[in-house]
């Protein structure tokens, strides 16, 4: 692989003006639609302040965390599936496959059993132990995975998986032994919840995320250099550990953000960061900023359409993402994977 | 051989059934053939161990589940575990005559494999008011209780029109009851809560969803301006009822009223007597002025 040309900085303020504006005009979407069926002219008095009473509760309380949830949550699991993606250099890796996702999945689950109180202390309770879950499965899976000079792509993918089958056989443990009292709605969370959340949590979940995004966004030059092989980004100087253990940390911090907050939702950092590749090219420093963008674009797409289309029920928002993602799985599998240095 | 077999097994099925048998008509309309009113009963149902030491039948229950935790001595009682996996060997060494199970909440598997056992299994499917009252006098029958399964049905019937007498004619509040705060599972078509909420004088908003519990938009729920939300807990202090969730959605009526309420949902999600205790609270909650004793007639 050639490296990258040097990103123009016109190029990447274009095409992040551009996802900007698709984050608006999918946010502005969600606001609109649902299945309270208020008018849009109604939506619009409610953004202005001129009606109160239940449609404001709707717009407001319910819409509006739900939509930010969902562009904190995408953008955190498509920024993490890019990072553990340069970082494993393979395409499929990302929070749900390599496990991660489980993990911290465990962490939310065992917090929820000896409960945490509420408000504040739970979300920060709540994201630190999704985070310790999300550090002890991704460690697993590179101690399992990794082979004197690296990790062999199909190694890391059934790592993954097995660390994944672990921790979901210790959620079902958990949920076997610990009455539904505390923990009736987890077979709903497990598949993604982006129901509203308190404005509290929500500046938990943005604060992490930002700084997540920072760790892994703020090293996209050190990965360009990293993709042309440990030994030449040594020579350029690239502290390859430093930025490896940088990257895991960042990418774990914004799985176990998007799992604390919205539940283990699958694919997204695979679809997101693998989509804008083919579209725009291997250089990190342009993916990985758009893919925070984007993966908030996308998550909210998909939940818009999980919460309307069995209007008054609504589907868990990883279905959706499901669906979308196991056919770009397999696509990149047939076509990806057969170069092991992609 | 395997010809053999299957004549001899054959020639099993076609035996007719030992003397002084027994056949009884479960809840599903299959046939169950017992050799005598059984005396030793396991219940794999939590409601049904309820109605069993209503009427009396206690000495007759041999073992209960993990979650039949009412009345309190029905603690006492040998365990089989819970309702989607109770040990088959910890039911066999309890000597059964009969097993009561559920279609909502046993399963298909515990079914065939008592059968192969050869242990009786009684399934009862109760999901109306008046199923239960119906699984009552069943029970009763079965456990030889019949006078005091009429009883309590009778009793239970007078305290229901006790109530409807009081609501009836009154303005329906709408009812939001909320099974699950998070993702939102409320009571839909064809359910227990549901009845129960228009027994009690409401007319719950949900009522259109899904058949039976299913998961539902909170923004649909709230548009349709619940004048009353019930949260329900799961018998235990621990339930996350999320009361400061719904206490900020000012706007709503039911919240500016003031009217969120918490109820015991073992009261009004099992199918057993003290459907009627939770058909009371709802009234009461649902119609305060009817029982406001300076009001009433």
């Amino acid at each position: 692989m050639s490296q990258p040309a040097p990103a123009s900085g016109a190029r990447l303020a274009v095409l992040l003006g551009g996802l900007g504006l698709l984050v608006i005009a999918a946010a502005l979407g969600a606001l609109f639609v649902g299945s309270a069926r208020v008018p849009p002219g109604d939506v619009l008095a409610v953004l202005t302040g001129r009606i109160k009473g239940v449609d404001q509760v709707v717009v407001l309380s319910l819409r509006l965390p739900r939509i930010l949830a969902a562009l904190l949550a995408g953008g955190a699991l498509a920024v993490a599936g890019a990072g553990f993606q340069a970082l494993a250099r393979n395409p499929l890796a990302e929070p749900s496959v390599l496990g991660v996702s489980s993990g911290a999945a465990f962490g939310v689950i065992v917090a929820q059993v000896f409960g945490l109180g509420g408000g504040l202390v739970e979300a920060v309770g709540l994201a630190a132990c999704a985070f310790a879950g999300a550090l002890v499965a991704g460690a697993a899976v590179y101690l399992i995975a990794s082979r004197a000079g690296g990790l062999p792509v199909h190694t890391l993918l059934l790592a993954g998986v097995i660390v994944g089958i672990f921790f979901s056989s210790a959620i079902t443990v958990l949920i076997s032994v610990v009455d539904f009292d505390r923990l009736g709605g987890v077979v709903h969370w497990l598949l993604g919840n982006l129901s509203p959340i308190a404005p509290g949590s929500l500046a938990v979940f943005a604060a992490l995320t930002t700084l997540g995004g920072w760790l892994v966004i703020g090293a996209a030059r050190r990965l360009n250099l990293l993709a042309l092989g440990e030994e030449a980004a040594q020579q350029l100087g690239v502290d390859s550990e430093r930025v490896k253990r940088r990257i895991f940390a960042g990418a774990a911090l914004l799985t176990s953000a998007a799992v604390a907050f919205a539940g283990p939702i699958g694919f997204v950092g695979l679809i997101v960061p693998q989509t804008l590749r083919l579209l725009l090219g291997s250089d990190n420093r342009i993916v990985i900023p758009a893919a925070l963008l984007g993966g908030g674009a996308f998550l909210l797409l998909a939940d818009t359409v999980a919460r309307n289309v069995i209007v008054p029920a609504e589907l868990s928002v990883g279905v959706i993402t499901a669906f979308c993602g196991t056919p770009f799985f397999i696509y990149l599998l047939r076509t990806r994977v057969a170069n092991p240095h992609l | 051989m395997s010809r053999l077999l299957t004549a001899l097994a054959l020639a099993l099925t076609l035996l007719p059934a030992p003397a002084g048998a027994l056949t009884v008509t479960d809840q599903t309309g299959r046939r169950v053939v017992l050799p005598a009113l059984p005396g030793r009963i396991i219940s794999l149902v939590p409601s049904v161990t309820e109605i069993l030491f209503s009427i009396g039948a206690q000495d007759r229950v041999v073992g209960v589940t993990d979650f039949c935790d009412y009345p309190a001595e029905a603690r006492r009682k040998p365990r089989v575990g819970g309702m989607l996996a109770p040990s088959l060997e910890g039911m066999v060494s309890l000597k059964p005559d009969l097993v009561v199970a559920t279609i909502a909440g046993n399963r298909q598997e515990t079914f065939e494999q008592l059968g192969r056992l050869k242990i009786p299994v009684y399934v009862v499917n109760p999901v109306t008011v008046a199923d239960v009252l119906d699984l009552i006098a069943r029970l009763g029958r079965l456990a030889d209780r019949g006078d005091a399964a009429d009883r309590t049905v009778t009793a239970l019937r007078e305290r229901m029109q006790a109530v409807a007498a009081r609501v009836d004619g009154r303005p329906r509040p709408r009812v939001l009851y909320v099974l699950w705060p998070d993702p939102l599972i409320v009571p839909g078509r064809a359910s227990l809560v549901s009845e129960l909420i228009t027994l009690a004088g409401g007319d719950s908003v949900t009522a259109d969803g899904g058949q039976g519990y299913p998961r539902y938009s909170l923004e649909a729920a709230l548009a349709r301006n619940p004048e009353v939300i019930i949260l329900a807990s799961h018998g235990s202090e621990k339930s996350p009822l999320m009361r400061d969730k719904w206490e900020r959605f000012t706007q709503v009526p039911a919240i500016a009223a003031g009217r969120l309420h918490t109820i015991d949902g073992n009261l009004t999600h099992r199918y057993g007597p003290r459907i009627v205790d939770g058909l009371e609270r709802l009234a009461r909650v649902i119609h305060p002025e009817a029982f406001d004793r300076t009001e009433s007639r």
